[in-house]
């Protein structure tokens, strides 16, 4: 097993597309850091005008300790997770595409074999693209925005760990969808409409309509945007004094998590379709004729 | 895991695509020791044989097996099999070197033997050249570095001429008969007969995923017999007289022509001088091992000959 996990390693190491797509990952994680913080500033400069301070002092609420770039970092973090995800769909497809894949099934002891052995690389590669994201997303928040803004210590352990586990996970997701759909244009648009375009145009249309939106958070996006999104809310919370029940509803949808159970459960909702579209393509790439 | 005899075993190995039969019914051997050409027209199923004996492709019936075990038994399957098929790809930004340290870790041999692999197949100037500039040769020969990687026992190439330059044949056939005469098996397959003559031993030829025939290659050389074809000014006397002389076999054919069997033309020429008849033409048919081989295979994808025109029946439009 050893010897076919360092054959996949190598396998990513020796082409540029681990980097290529870093680059657009750390990109947009830097640029969504930087906005957060210049929305969060501008929010507490809103809260600052006296008119506001009165309302507040009305309502018994503090919204100058609201940490508003939380929202904006989760945010972010959803966005560029697309990126490991589209690098694990390309670690079958990619395979296929480019015919590869007899060499690596006449190499390795089973396809079993190679399959676990995709799984613990892309993993790998998950986690360093989580950290990546965590990383710029951090830089850009702290550049443009107050120390009043930023999550404590604890917080943001709390936020690189989920951030960590949203990009390994939509990695594997990736590799399960590449390994169903081998083809590598086809597969790649298809997770980025769905990813970028379906489920959202969806929650838009269920918040036209008023029905309730918790179908959302049981779905492949809403469910990893709720890992993320349910842990700001939270951090959010704990630091923001009162805060009117009615609102918290919409403190979800800032941080864009409509709909969403709580970020364990949100997590453990995501696994269970991880397990769904990987145990479909690792089913699927054990079974099929390589002609 | 396995027996270690070397010996491929394909027995009762059928495969079907849907309505389409690839593969039916096909049985052989083939032992270490020697070259094995596995010859068929294109679509004769011997892609499909090959990658059922590989792992790569599911039977519908039927075993293929390598050392006594399928594919997916080997355990190490990289240290006992090495292929070369077609449609066996590369990353086209990937250097040839890394290539081979992918597939060395895959296999589990140490990263020199990389290096070791490139230089027996020529490619040692190109290790650091991505294989997206490689020529068709070029990859061909990549492709057999890859195989070599393991240093396997068994050897399965499909069509391992195509692209590769007369040099590259030359340096083909006899790699190949030396590793075979190493005691390993060497199975590869061709679609024309010719390619393979010089170097293999022994034949597998099949047809509409059928085994024609199975055996040493001088065997089907021998198959066919030397026939003598005469123009005689009296065919009935040449034929009485070759009779007298004890010749048996003759035929006549459609053409007026005597086929005689069993003697050389010098033979021929001596009783229609002796019997008085006139010769307006002799020769000797040569032993054509592609005709013989075309006679195999023919049938499949033959083209028609185009029909003259028919007209219209009569009452066509009532």
């Amino acid at each position: 097993m050893g010897n076919l996990v360092q054959a996949e390693l190598r396998k990513t190491t020796t082409t540029s597309l681990w980097w290529g797509l870093l680059i657009p990952t750390v990109l947009v994680a830097l640029g969504g850091g930087l906005l957060s913080g210049l929305i969060g500033r501008w929010f507490v400069d809103l809260t600052s005008t006296a008119d506001a301070e009165q309302l507040s002092e009305m309502l018994g609420v503090t919204p100058d300790q609201w940490k508003f770039s939380l929202f904006g970092i989760a945010r972010s973090i959803n966005l560029a997770t697309v990126f490991p995800l589209i690098f694990g769909a390309l670690a079958v497809s990619g395979e296929v595409g480019r015919r590869t894949i007899t060499t690596t099934f006449l190499t390795a002891p089973s396809r079993m074999h190679t399959m676990l052995a995709k799984m613990l690389v892309y993993a790998l590669w998950g986690a360093i693209y989580g950290l990546a994201i965590m990383g710029f997303v951090a830089l850009g928040v702290v550049l443009t925005s107050t120390s009043a803004q930023l999550p404590d210590a604890g917080g943001w352990a709390m936020l690189t760990l989920v951030c960590v586990l949203s990009s390994i996970l939509m990695t594997m997701f990736g590799i399960g969808l590449g390994a169903l759909v081998p083809n590598v244009a086809g597969v790649t648009v298809l997770l980025i409409m769905y990813f970028v375009v379906v489920e959202n145009s969806l929650l838009l249309g269920l918040r036209i309509a008023g029905t309730p939106e918790t179908v959302v958070g049981f779905l492949p996006n809403g469910s990893v945007n709720g890992l993320t999104g349910s842990v700001v809310v939270d951090l959010f919370l704990a630091k923001a004094g009162v805060v009117p029940e009615e609102a918290i509803t919409f403190l979800r949808m800032f941080a864009g998590a409509g709909g969403a159970q709580s970020w364990w459960l949100s997590g453990l909702i995501f696994l269970g379709w991880v397990a769904v579209v990987f145990g479909g393509g690792w089913a699927l790439t054990a079974r099929k004729d390589i002609t | 895991m396995h027996d270690g005899s070397g010996l491929i075993a394909v027995q009762n190995l059928t495969k079907q695509f849907g309505s389409v039969t690839a593969v039916q019914n096909l049985s052989f051997t083939v032992s270490p020791g020697s070259v094995t050409g596995f010859l068929g027209p294109n679509g004769a199923g011997k892609t499909t044989t090959l990658r059922m004996l590989l792992g790569l492709v599911k039977p519908t019936g039927g075993t293929a097996t390598i050392n006594g075990r399928q594919f997916h038994q080997l355990g190490r399957p990289g240290r006992v099999v090495g292929a070369v098929l077609e449609a066996q790809g590369f990353h086209p930004r990937r250097t040839a070197r890394n290539h081979l340290r992918v597939y060395a870790a895959a296999i589990g041999v140490p990263d020199e033997q990389a290096d070791q692999v490139l230089g027996l197949v020529g490619l040692g100037g190109a290790a650091d050249r991505a294989v997206g500039g490689f020529s068709l040769g070029m990859k061909q020969r990549l492709a057999m570095a890859t195989a070599l990687l393991g240093d396997p026992q068994v050897l399965v190439l499909d069509e391992p001429a195509n692209g590769l330059d007369p040099e590259g044949i030359a340096w083909l056939r006899t790699f190949l008969q030396s590793y075979a005469r190493m005691g390993r098996t060497v199975l590869i397959s061709s679609h024309l007969l010719a390619e393979v003559e010089q170097t293999v031993d022994q034949v597998v030829i099949i047809s509409r995923g059928q085994t024609m025939y199975y055996g040493p290659l001088d065997h089907l050389r021998q198959q066919q017999q030397r026939r003598v074809l005469v123009q005689p000014s009296d065919v009935n006397a040449l034929a009485t007289a070759l009779r007298e002389d004890g010749v048996q076999t003759i035929e006549q054919l459609v053409d007026g022509r005597l086929a005689v069997s069993g003697v050389d033309a010098k033979h021929v020429a001596d009783v229609a001088l002796r019997a008085g008849v006139s010769v307006y033409g002799i020769q000797e048919e040569q032993v054509d091992l592609e005709r013989l081989f075309f006679q195999l295979t023919s049938g499949q994808y033959a083209g028609h000959a185009p029909a003259p025109y028919q007209q219209q029946q009569q009452g066509g439009w009532a």
